[in-house]
């Protein structure tokens, strides 16, 4: 590090610093709210303003930055079947990443079925490289094997290294049923699972506790929720469309529990009686009481 | 004309290679990714007679022996892949033209009809044996099952190698990701029987310490077939009077197909590779037709026909009675809209396209053991938990050259039943340790779920009560994918796994 960069480094730290000393004096006000949930709107058009009511996407992507978003693109359904991220979403959360200066957009996922089926019929390939992302299959040799200092269950396992190296990461999930014991749904914390190898069926044993684990040491420092589709029934690959309802909702957000208690709340769930939310909350990774939550509704026109 | 020849084999070995790494998701229609298979009337033929069924593209192979009848054994020259193989070797090898050790026995040229002759006896007798001899089976098998398995480990090695210097190692991961868009596969597979298909292909290589074009003089049946085809041949070899009698020409031919004068021709043999044109100091060799065509006759003794008749008949016979394990037989379960098990068995020419397809899908296909009996060697059939059939898949129905497999619409086989699973109660996570575990209903992708759950109080394996979900199949609307035991987290014998109880055949 030289010390141009020195004197940078220090003043984006003193910066954050400042951001979060803010934040825990007087809450979130009146900066922004914890939650940004938009609704009712095009999917692309409901990200943006979820975005821009959290202060803009330059509040989390710097110029420079290289970005990872997760979108969940792990099964060969269609975007109507409600499996799988809305193409139209990760197209607006690249371009934002973009816009705010991005150097590097890099989108992929470690999909369940065959990889280019769910790059391609998922729509997702096509529309992060039509907004400039960089779409690549996962490799096998860049797992790498890390240590997860605070996990309980799980001491190590093995990272994408394009996560592990990237300056920010972005999960894009999508809302949807899954069988999972100790949550029944699955949105943030569990899209998180496709940046990781390894015995990832292993996790479903006892999956509250790992799957807590593996959030305190992949951290996302955004997460922006798909539930323009919901898949209500026979999740997580479902494939009739009779299980699937359009709910037009988009949640963006930095605490991961947050966002997912939202997400459980657009399943009628309470937030506060899911296992593994009760674990992150627990564990302090976040806030899984909605009525604890700042959030902002913000209906769309477009 | 022999380089003409050469740049012939080479385009059509790159045509060959090209189809081969085409045939993959997605598969555009309309590229005929089996076209070589197609071309080889053996396979083709033999098919038609042993299922008794006509199908459509067995027409490019009539196209071939119809031209074969005019122009000779051009294919094996000028087109076969197996062939053109069989000359680099010799090449690399140096191999000679005249056999060495002729006095040992080892020139055969009768053999080749001679297999001809068992494997359509068998195909009369209704039992399918051109796979295992058909040059083209041979060389698409080889090609998915050794050599590109060979080829992407050799390249994953050096970019592998690559990486592990620190300042080449983006380099080294981009130009992977670059090469998986079309070179490589984007995971990569094995292969069950590998090591014998590549004892036979390179077995068929390494022939050039014999003699030159080993495979192609002494043993391929469509050589054979395509010999015995040449007999009434127009176009052929013919020498003028301004032969000077020395010999370049026999001592070059790589077929053995110029006798001791220099001037005749067993026509049978020769592939019109043209060297002996190229070689001939006095120009005297030509190609060309000719107005009134003598007979060649082809080398294969009456009691060497009836001994190979017999010798199909034997085959058969053993085949049909040989040991039949019910166990084992559970386990062969077929590719989606294969035909019933015979007429299954008739028509797959054991290329291994269908493997080669789905290696780069679900990577469930894989050529049999002894799972459908003898009779069904290499055959064939879905292996989990080493892959599944992938749900939004029926590219092997699309590839297989015979219809063995029908081409099915994606409906019909999402519906058509393959198989059923099973739980093994003694490795099920909650069936035996009495702790929740969803991932195969979380894989099943069959939309209303296969697997179910049912709630119960149940001990864990360490005796303490606990209120379980205990998955169960539902028959009827599991089709058998697999993709359950591929994902099933418990390691080694998996606690789920699929047999071909109420598989649906029809034709």
């Amino acid at each position: 590090m030289d010390r141009r960069e020195f004197i940078g480094r220090s003043a984006q730290l003193a910066a954050l610093a400042a951001v979060i000393q803010k934040q825990s004096v007087f809450g979130s006000e009146p900066a922004s709210p914890d939650l940004a949930v938009a609704k009712d709107g095009t999917p692309g058009g409901m990200v943006r303003r979820a975005v821009a009511e959290l202060g803009g996407m330059g509040r989390f992507v710097k110029r420079g930055d290289v970005v990872v978003v997760k979108p969940n693109m792990s099964w060969d359904r269609l975007p109507e079947q409600g499996a799988t991220t809305h193409p139209d979403v990760v197209r607006e959360v690249v371009t934002l990443c973009f816009e705010a200066g991005a150097r590097k957009v890099k989108v992929f996922d470690f999909t369940l079925n065959e990889a280019r089926r769910c790059y391609k019929r998922t729509g997702i390939q096509k529309a992060a490289e039509e907004a400039g992302a960089e779409v690549q299959f996962v490799q096998d040799r860049k797992f790498k094997a890390v240590a997860f200092p605070m996990g309980e269950a799980i001491k190590s396992w093995e990272i994408y290294q394009d996560v592990l190296d990237a300056d920010r990461l972005i999960n894009v999930p999508a809302a949807k049923h899954h069988n999972v014991p100790e949550a029944g749904i699955s949105l943030g914390i569990k899209n998180l699972m496709g940046l990781i190898g390894g015995n990832r069926g292993q996790f479903h044993r006892n999956f509250a506790r790992k799957i807590v684990d593996l959030s305190t040491r992949v951290k996302p420092d955004l997460v922006v929720l798909d539930a323009y589709r919901m898949l209500i029934r026979n999740g997580p690959s479902g494939g009739n469309l009779s299980d699937v309802v359009l709910k037009k909702h988009v949640i963006a957000g930095t605490d991961p529990v947050a966002v997912d208690g939202y997400g459980a709340s657009l399943f009628n769930l309470q937030p506060e009686k899911i296992p593994y939310l009760a674990e992150a909350k627990m564990r302090g990774l976040g806030e899984n009481d909605l009525k604890k939550v700042v959030i902002k509704v913000i209906a769309c026109t477009s | 004309m022999q380089t003409a020849r050469r740049i012939s084999q080479i385009l059509f070995l790159l045509c060959f290679l090209g189809l081969f790494l085409l045939a993959t998701y997605p598969l555009e229609t309309g590229i005929p990714v089996d076209l070589f298979l197609h071309l080889s009337p053996l396979g083709q033929l033999t098919a038609v007679t042993a299922a008794r069924a006509w199908f459509s593209g067995a027409i490019v192979s009539l196209v071939l022996l119809a031209l074969t009848f005019i122009l000779g054994r051009f294919f094996c020259g000028w087109i076969c892949p197996l062939g053109t193989c069989v000359d680099a070797s010799d090449n690399l090898l140096k191999a000679k033209s005249k056999n060495r050790s002729t006095s040992r026995g080892l020139n055969l040229p009768w053999l080749k009809y001679f297999l001809l002759v068992v494997v359509i006896t068998a195909a009369v007798l209704s039992v399918q044996l051109a796979g295992y001899f058909d040059p083209i089976s041979i060389v698409t098998r080889s090609t998915a099952t050794v050599l590109y398995p060979l080829f992407v480990f050799a390249v994953e090695g050096v970019t592998g190698f690559l990486s592990s210097a620190p300042l080449l190692e983006s380099t080294a991961l981009k130009l992977d990701a670059f090469l998986r868009r079309f070179l490589l596969p984007v995971s990569s597979a094995s292969f069950r029987g590998s090591i014998l298909f590549a004892a036979v292909f390179f077995g068929i290589l390494v022939l050039a310490f014999a003699q030159r074009r080993y495979w192609c003089r002494n043993l391929c049946p469509l050589g054979g077939m395509l010999g015995f085809s040449s007999k009434w041949r127009g176009y052929r070899r013919s020498v003028t009077d301004a032969c000077t009698g020395c010999g370049l020409c026999e001592k070059k031919c790589r077929t053995g197909a110029i006798n001791a004068d220099f001037i005749s021709t067993r026509h049978t043999e020769c592939i019109n590779c043209m060297d002996c044109q190229a070689v001939c100091p006095a120009g005297a060799v030509r190609f060309g037709f000719v107005k009134k065509p003598e007979t060649a006759s082809v080398d294969l003794s009456k009691r060497r026909l009836l001994g190979a008749g017999f010798t199909g008949f034997l085959a058969l016979g053993l085949f049909k009675t040989g040991y039949q394990d019910p166990v084992r037989r559970g386990k062969a379960i077929r590719p989606p809209g294969s035909l019933p098990e015979n007429a299954f068995l008739d028509r797959c020419v054991r290329c291994g396209e269908c493997v080669r397809v789905c290696s780069t899908s679900g990577q469930g296909l894989q050529h049999a053991g002894l799972e459908a009996g003898w009779e069904g060697l290499a055959s064939p059939v879905l292996l989990p938990p080493r892959g599944y059939c992938e749900y939004n898949c029926n590219l092997c129905g699309q590839v297989c050259p015979t219809g063995a497999i029908r081409n099915l619409s994606m409906p019909d086989k999402q519906i058509t039943k393959m198989g059923t699973a099973h739980f093994d109660k003694t490795h099920c996570i909650p069936w035996y340790y009495g702790e929740n575990c969803m991932v195969c209903e979380e894989h099943c992708p069959i939309p209303e779920k296969a697997i179910k759950f049912r709630e119960e109080r149940v001990k864990t394996i360490d005796g303490v009560e606990n209120t379980v979900l205990l998955p169960y199949v539902v028959e009827d609307t599991c089709v058998g994918c697999g993709i359950c035991a591929v994902r099933c987290p418990v390691e080694g014998d998996k606690g789920i796994f699929v047999t071909n109880a109420g598989e649906q055949r029809s034709s």
